[in-house]
């Protein structure tokens, strides 16, 4: 028993050793030391990520919607299969985990601050956010969507009272922009701190509202023309609202996602849009040399900027070699190349990548800070740094749209010559604001070629006249869509909206498949949607519109697909 | 009884020396069985350590005193004894022992039993089944030798990490791992990698610090039963291994050295079959792409290369069949042109280069081990220590394992009923890769580098190994295609290493004080620590559409792993009469894990080449840390009655730290038992026929308990976020996205097993059988969350998983050596069947998608086999005709489909062993029938017209269906690239589904072992020369044959998924001879 008594006294202290302060056998250890607490919540740091992860889905978005109007160039001959509902995944996560379940994380705090400016933003960046989202899928969850635990299968609400909702939301937020703070935003990427800018954007978010409604909502016009009789909106450039980016590109990446694909050391990754490039370049449109960077004087197959004949490459441009489609070849429109050295790729065309990174046409100075075409072509080609090394923005809600927007009342209203005003105006922002990207943005470029006052005045003219001169109302209504498709360039969610509410233009070039399928009038609910959530079912189809679109079915509507 | 025999003996022996003292002589003779001479029959003088062997022709010489005792002894043979008397010559006959079944395994906890008294299934592996191998990694080398464990490598590369499944998958968010103890202390066998499957999955398991020449014995507990008293931990499975450093107890009192050297050439096995009649291009015309749809190389032809000829140099082809060389034709912008004048104008050949068989080479394994051991001349101290060093270059240039082992264990018998022993033992591992990333067919998509990305599909004319790689003026990567746009796989080669330098210690102290006869106490102490240094690199100047990989990163991080084990356990064993035993084994243990990392990660690399922090423009942190603590209480009963019924209960309780007060603690029971007609039942037995029959029953349950911080709500922060105007930048909060459950409880699982073990034709046959059913509840699931709940994600008791399987393993001697000139041939088989389906999910899911990506991953979905794999499948209309759209392209249907099963049907091993004179000739064949495999190195391989299937390019296709605008039959002509680019290789995922059944000759060997007598004037004790084989042969019948590929591999690395293979896994053949020598 004595020796028991020493093997278990050795036991002890051998134990004693390595259970030193109870270490191996402590059960209460719950805390994650790798993370915060959401105790620990910052309203700034919290309105930080708010605003950054707003800016991205706004990006995303708004190249979806220019891809599907052709603004951009959009990949995919079959409409359903363009878009995989997975593709949607990254969206749907910034908009409620990222957005709204941040903005739910913040307001507590913020409202026992007394902090009605982040509230206020708060509140705009919500009801952007979920309009759009009605605006890409239909019905989805709001009032029961944020809550954690509560509810993990939230259900949709209608789209129409979402709409609802956000023209609340942003009746709150004019009256916490209005109402005194006990401190302001830490960093405000959108106007620095200007709330009186903010009231603005928040009366011009809900003309956007009124407007997109207006097929659904007898209303929608008349409150549409209060808030422009009370001036308060956004009708000068200055006060246009953007997101920022910056030059950094790595830890953090924060430079505009167009510059930072097209800007690589092996070239450039997107293409641009046949259609706008070709539209712009025959009407020689001032805008043409900030939107897009030209890196060779001509494209196979087509005359260079001198004029000349370039022979067609099959290794550089396929479609160089091959007979143009028959629908393209009765519509008129262009196919596979332009001249001018602007060389994208028509809508739907899903060939092969060439190595034509080093060749192609890319995005400019404006909105993606690049580089401003000053026919340097293959002497400046992309590469990281390049121009206004990607401090670029995101357009969100501009002057111009809600010229373009006025325009469409009186169009509406068979007011033609209000309409012919407003589209001027439209025009005239579009460009003051695209003109201060120059030389300023990219140091490198020659500013002689920016555009002189005297082409400027010429274009407009021109635009006006063929405003004039449009035998029928739908050809006025399709130099007026396409200036507006024109000035949406950086971010399309309104121009898909535009093109769904109205159905112009129809001079789009349509997609270079000929049985595309039905074009997407609302898009495929996100896989992390309809696959974990038990209240959601997959929409039958792309075809399936929203709320507000009241329109004929497709196809048959839009008509240029 | 025992001492009246005793004494007798005593006066016999006294009466013999007598007449006999002191009267050495030798004494010789023959051992036999009812078969024959036995060779290798043990002959001691009693009571001393003077002994020898028979030899081949069961002969033997002893001098012997006579009335000395001799003891002839050989495994599953009665003991014998003789007394030296007149004669000089003592024939024996050995019998049979009625105990050959006796055989004592090591089970849960480190206790012995006896196997005939387990309600359970172990399969044991011996030494000689291990060692001499040509991977030094355990698990592979225990691949294919027991049923019912199912092991895959992530990839041929040395090093990579490996996957071990016993009994099926019974949970699809925790790890379906086993357990690892070594010498009676767990031992981890995580796998670490630098980043997830997308962006990066090297890395070893751990268990790959185990030297498998200084293993002794593996015991593979599968069944819950078996594993009860592990508590949570032991749900998968146990691998039990004890090494030779613990198995200090039956050691030779002489010192014994044991030294094996090995020699191995590292090939790869799964090169394809590359075509050698078209070159780079698409639609048979030339272009520096990544495909090879281009023109023939010969000249004439509708495809010939003479249809480009162009006037200018620059484009397409001269009339001598040359084009312009791609230095000098590429983009101005990429710097190329610049940096290599020597190729203004130079002409470059149209001709198939051998560039991915060049691009390899053949690798090299040495490895050698020593073992020494001995012990006291009481046998009360003994020892054993260990040396191993394994050099292994990969059969990829860059990738190299290089491991140090060195061991040490020892048994002291001390006077005072205190038994204690002990292990120390020390491992380095050196792995270094280049990276290896997922691809599709595209390079990589994720942000890191993969040396394999864009290297399978080279096209036919493209000299990978004849351009340089290196622009010399900037250092970056320069290669063909001419906006540069991939990263050539030799200035990864050169320019991008991952590195695992890993030091380890781990061992056991453990003691024993014997209480009395029939109680003991014993305190074991198990330490495992590992210090695993990983470095992750790429100089500046890759090609990358992620700007930090460009830019060149650095980032070191230390990973440094802790585990502590306690058990106390209290062991009583007491007879209750005649006929009843019982035996008892009662405990506490305490397990306590301790991860953390400490490391830095910094990119925008300055000077070219330079690996320091210093030189690179920002830092950032890597750290990470993790504690869970478990303790268990245990507790087993044995009873058994008249030898023939064996019934065992247990139980455990564990606590773990991470959960909620509520849900901490969890109880499972398990009970066994055992019975033995052939001993129970009169005449059943018989010589001839059926020797031994047992027959068993288990019950057991287990849990799994979550790892991490489960219950923790969390806030991010991020203070790099994002930049502001000014350059500063941007510090966020982002709320957790992973939903906390406080509610959160253990899985549990439940399983009923039952088996027969048999003993046939004079022990020559011996089957075991296993069946099993097994069900997971509540299953703790990484539930993915619609991120409009806030959360992407949460863990979640959710749905039930019920599994099911049987298990065989047969040997039987065909030929059974009846002297050194005959032939003995032994054949084993080893059969394992299982099946996992999903019964219920719950909580309104249908579906949870738990590995891969969410639109191609393996599922959970009700009424499927767990783990079917998901993605998109080609359109069909009501009538299930395929739909092709106006291009004459199948129409892609998107959505969570069943596209395939990865899990096997089953998987039949055998091992023939064929002896004859002093040679040993044996080989392992397995043969894996079903499970599907997602294959981008297949699909890639067609898509990108590479391999011999793809000749056959001139013809169009008409894909069966219908259109999918008319609803007529198709009748689109597409071209052969059209089909294989747009269908098989980027069209819908169940396009890139194969059947991945395979055979292989797994391990072949030859040996030879040297006569005793050419030994007896050199030092040697033997000595055994061995010629080998590994993996020298598959056959993936189902897929292309011109792919050869090899579907042993895992795409989305160690974890629970499988069938996905995203080029990044080539497979290795290893051959080559080894010398054991004792002495």
């Amino acid at each position: 028993m004595k020796r028991l008594y020493k093997f278990l006294s050795l036991v002890f202290v051998c134990s004693g050793i390595v259970f030193y302060s109870c270490e191996t056998t402590n059960l209460n250890l719950t805390k994650n030391p790798n993370a915060l607490t959401p105790s620990q919540a910052d309203a700034d740091f919290l309105l930080n990520g708010i605003q950054v992860n707003f800016g991205r889905l706004v990006e995303d978005l708004g190249e979806r919607g220019a891809q599907l109007t052709r603004i951009d160039y959009m990949s995919g001959r079959d409409y359903p299969g363009v878009y995989s509902p997975s593709g949607f995944d990254t969206d749907w996560r910034r908009a409620y985990q990222g957005v709204l379940n941040n903005i739910r994380a913040m307001q507590p705090i913020a409202t026992n601050a007394s902090l009605t400016k982040h509230l206020g933003m708060a509140q705009f960046i919500e009801a952007y956010t979920m309009v759009s989202l009605v605006d890409f899928f239909g019905d989805v969850p709001y009032t029961e969507a944020v809550t954690g635990i509560n509810n993990l299968n939230p259900k949709a609400d209608s789209g129409a009272s979402i709409y609802d909702a956000a023209l609340g939301l942003l009746d709150q937020a004019i009256a916490n922009f209005n109402a005194p703070a006990l401190g302001t935003p830490q960093i405000d990427f959108f106007y620095a701190g200007d709330f009186g800018k903010w009231i603005k954007a928040a009366n011009s978010l809900k003309m956007k509202i009124y407007m997109q409604r207006r097929l659904v909502d007898a209303n929608a016009i008349a409150s549409f023309n209060a808030i422009v009789s009370s001036g308060n909106f956004i009708s000068n450039t200055a006060d246009d609202m953007d997101f920022h980016w910056a030059k950094s590109d790595a830890n953090p990446d924060a430079r505009h996602p167009r510059y930072a694909a097209d800007y690589t050391t092996s070239g450039a990754n997107n293409y641009e849009s046949n259609w706008l490039m070709g539209y712009m370049d025959r009407n020689n449109d001032p805008r043409i040399r900030y939107y897009f960077y030209r890196q060779v004087d001509g494209m196979p197959g087509q005359l260079d900027v001198n004029g000349n004949p370039v022979p067609p490459d099959e290794q550089t441009s396929q479609c160089s070699l091959t007979p143009t489609p028959q629908h393209y070849l009765a519509g008129g429109f262009t196919f596979c190349g332009l001249p001018d050295g602007y060389w994208g790729r028509d809508h739907g065309d899903d060939d092969g990548i060439p190595p034509d990174g080093f060749l192609r046409t890319v995005v400019g100075v404006y909105p993606a800070a690049g580089e401003f075409d000053d026919d340097s072509f293959a002497n400046r080609q992309v590469n990281p740094g390049n121009g206004g090394g990607g401090a670029g923005i995101t357009p969100i809600m501009l002057a111009s749209t809600s010229h373009f927007l006025l325009a469409e009342v009186a169009m509406v209203a068979g007011d033609m010559s209000t309409a012919k005003s407003h589209m001027a105006m439209g025009i005239d922002e579009s460009i003051k604001k695209v003109q201060a990207f120059g030389s300023g943005l990219d140091p490198d470029a020659d500013p002689t070629f920016e555009p002189s006052a005297l082409a400027i005045a010429s274009f407009k003219t021109a635009m006006g006249d063929a405003f004039d001169n449009a035998a029928t109302t739908d050809d006025k209504w399709n130099v007026l869509a396409q200036q507006f498709f024109v000035s949406l360039f950086g971010n399309g969610i309104d121009a898909y909206n535009f093109y769904r509410r109205t159905g112009y233009p129809t001079t789009l070039q349509p997609n270079i498949e000929p049985n595309p399928g039905t074009f997407i009038r609302s898009n495929w609910y996100p896989a992390a949607y309809a696959n974990t959530n038990s209240n959601a079912t997959q929409k039958s189809g792309v075809s399936v519109q929203v709320f507000w679109d009241t329109n004929p079915p497709s196809p048959g509507f839009p008509l240029s697909n | 009884m025992k001492t009246k025999f005793s004494g007798f003996l005593a006066l016999l022996l006294a009466f013999m020396m007598q007449i006999t003292f002191a009267q050495e002589k030798t004494v010789s003779g023959t051992v036999s069985d009812d078969s024959g001479p036995l060779p290798g029959v043990s002959v001691v003088i009693k009571g001393t350590t003077h002994g020898t062997e028979t030899d081949f022709d069961g002969k033997y010489s002893i001098k012997a005193n006579v009335g000395a005792i001799l003891q002839f002894s050989y495994v599953g043979m009665e003991t014998q004894e003789k007394t030296v008397g007149q004669s000089n010559t003592i024939n024996v006959t050995l019998k049979a022992s009625a105990n050959v079944l006796e055989e004592v395994v090591v089970t849960a906890q480190g206790i012995k039993k006896s196997k005939k008294a387990l309600g359970y299934a172990v399969s044991t592996v011996k030494s000689d089944q291990i060692q001499e191998r040509a991977s030094g990694d355990v698990a592979r080398v225990l691949s294919g030798k027991t049923s019912g464990v199912q092991i895959n490598a992530t990839s041929g590369m040395s090093g990579s990490g490996t996957n071990i499944i016993i009994r099926g998958y019974s949970s699809f968010s925790q790890s379906n791992q086993p357990l690892f103890i070594v010498d009676g202390v767990p031992f981890d066998s995580g796998t670490n990698t630098p980043d997830d499957f997308v962006n990066g999955n090297s890395g070893s398991s751990r268990f790959l610090d185990l030297d498998p020449n200084s293993i002794a014995s593996i015991s593979v507990l599968k069944g819950l039963a078996a594993a009860t008293l592990y508590g949570s931990q032991g749900r998968n499975g146990v691998i039990l291994i004890t090494t030779k450093d613990g198995l200090t107890g039956n050691v030779p009192k002489k010192t014994e050295v044991n030294v094996t050297q090995s020699f191995f050439f590292n090939e790869i096995a799964s090169m394809p079959d590359y075509q050698n009649e078209f070159g780079n291009g698409f639609d048979q015309a030339f272009g520096w792409f990544f495909s090879n749809w281009g023109p023939s190389f010969k000249k004439d032809g509708v495809a010939g290369w003479g249809n480009s000829i162009n006037p200018d140099p620059t484009k397409g082809f001269n009339p001598d069949g040359t084009l312009a060389h791609p230095y000098w034709t590429a983009s101005a912008a990429t710097g190329i042109p610049a940096a290599f004048p020597q190729f203004q104008g130079a002409r470059y050949k149209w001709k198939p280069y051998n560039s991915v068989p060049n691009f390899f080479r053949i690798g090299t394994i040495a490895s050698t081990s020593v073992n020494i051991r001995g012990a006291s001349s009481d046998g009360n101290v003994s020892y054993n220590m260990n040396y191993g060093n394994h050099d292994e270059k990969g059969f990829t240039p860059g990738n190299t394992l290089r491991r140090t082992n060195l061991g040490m264990g020892g048994r002291a018998i001390l006077s005072n009923r205190f038994t204690v022993n002990g292990t120390i033992n020390f491992a380095r591992t050196d792995f270094k890769t280049p990276p290896v990333a997922a691809s599709t067919g595209n390079d990589v998509f994720g942000t890191g580098s993969s040396v394999f990305g864009a290297l399978f599909f080279t096209p036919r004319s493209v000299d990978l190994t004849g351009l340089p790689f290196q622009n010399p003026v900037t250092g970056g990567s320069v290669y063909y295609r001419q906006n540069n746009s991939i990263q050539n796989p030799n200035w990864t080669v050169h320019n991008a290493q991952f590195s695992q330098f890993t030091n380890r210690v781990f061992g056991s102290f453990a003691t024993k004080y014997d209480i009395n006869d029939n109680l003991n106490l014993t305190y074991r102490l198990g330490l495992d620590f590992t210090n695993e240094h990983n470095t992750n690199y790429q100089n500046k100047g890759g090609i990358s559409d992620f700007q930090e990989t460009v830019s060149g990163f650095y980032r070191t991080w230390d990973n440094n792993n802790t585990i502590w084990d306690h058990t106390i356990m209290l062991n009583g064993n007491y007879k209750l009469n005649d006929d009843m035993n019982i035996s008892f084994n009662t405990g506490v243990t305490s397990r306590s894990e301790i991860f953390d990392r400490q490391g830095v990660n910094s990119s925008g690399q300055n000077v070219f080449g330079v690996l320091r922090h210093f030189n690179f423009n920002t830092q950032t942190p890597i750290q990470f840390s993790s504690t869970r603590n478990i303790l268990g209480a245990l507790g087993q009963v044995q009873w058994d009655f008249k030898n023939y019924l064996f019934v065992t209960a247990a139980g455990r309780n564990d606590w773990v730290s991470n959960l909620s007060t509520d849900n901490r603690s969890l109880f499972y029971p398990s009970a066994s038992a055992s019975f033995i007609p052939t001993t129970a039942i009169d005449g059943l037995k018989s010589d001839k026929f059926l020797n031994y029959l047992k027959i068993r029953a288990g019950y057991g349950t287990s849990a799994g308990f979550p790892t991490g911080f489960p219950i923790a709500s969390t806030l991010n922060l991020n203070t790099r976020a994002f930049q502001d105007d000014a350059g500063v930048n941007t510090v966020t909060n982002t709320t957790g996205t992973t939903l906390a459950n406080p509610n959160l409880k253990p899985e549990q699982v439940k399983e009923f097993e039952v088996g027969i073990e048999a003993r046939m034709f004079k022990n020559r046959a011996n089957l075991q059988l296993s069946a099993y059913t097994r069900k997971t509840t509540d299953l703790i699931v990484n539930r993915p969350l619609d991120p409009s709940t806030g959360f992407t994600q949460t863990q979640t008791n959710i749905g039930e998983i019920h599994g099911e399987g049987i298990e065989a393993d047969l040997g039987v001697d065909i030929f059974k050596a009846k002297d050194a000139n005959a032939v003995g041939w032994n054949t084993h088989f080893n059969f394992t069947a299982n099946e996992s389906t999903v019964r219920r999910l719950g909580q309104g899911t249908d579906i949870i998608v738990f590995a891969g990506f969410s639109n191609l991953g393996n599922a959970a979905k009700v009424g499927q086999p767990l783990g079917v794999m998901v993605g998109s499948r080609i359109k069909r209309d009501a009538q299930g005709n395929a739909l092709v759209n106006a291009s004459g392209n199948y129409v892609e249907e998107f959505g969570t489909f069943n596209i395939g099963d990865p899990n096997p049907d089953w998987i039949l091993n055998t091992t023939n062993t064929v002896t004859y004179k002093n040679f040993n000739f044996s080989f392992l064949f397995n043969w894996t029938h079903g499970g599907d495999i997602y294959s981008s190195t297949i699909s890639t391989l067609l898509g990108r017209g590479l391999i011999t299937e793809t000749v056959d390019r001139l013809n169009t296709f008409i894909l069966p269906g219908v259109q999918q605008s008319t609803g007529q039959p198709n009748d689109v002509q597409i071209n052969n690239s059209s089909y294989y680019f747009s269908n098989i290789l980027f069209g819908p995922n169940e396009l890139q589904v194969y059947d991945g059944s395979v055979l292989r000759l797994q391990e072949v060997s030859l040996g030879y072992t040297l006569p005793k007598k050419m030994l007896e004037k050199t030092p040697f004790g033997s000595l055994t020369f061995t010629a080998s084989g590994y993996n020298l042969w598959y056959d993936a019948y189902n897929t292309p044959k011109g792919a050869n590929f090899d579907p042993n591999v895992i795409g989305t690395g160690v974890g629970n998924g499988r069938g996905f293979d995203y080029l990044n896994g080539p497979s290795s053949k290893r051959y080559g001879f080894s010398i054991k020598a004792s002495f």
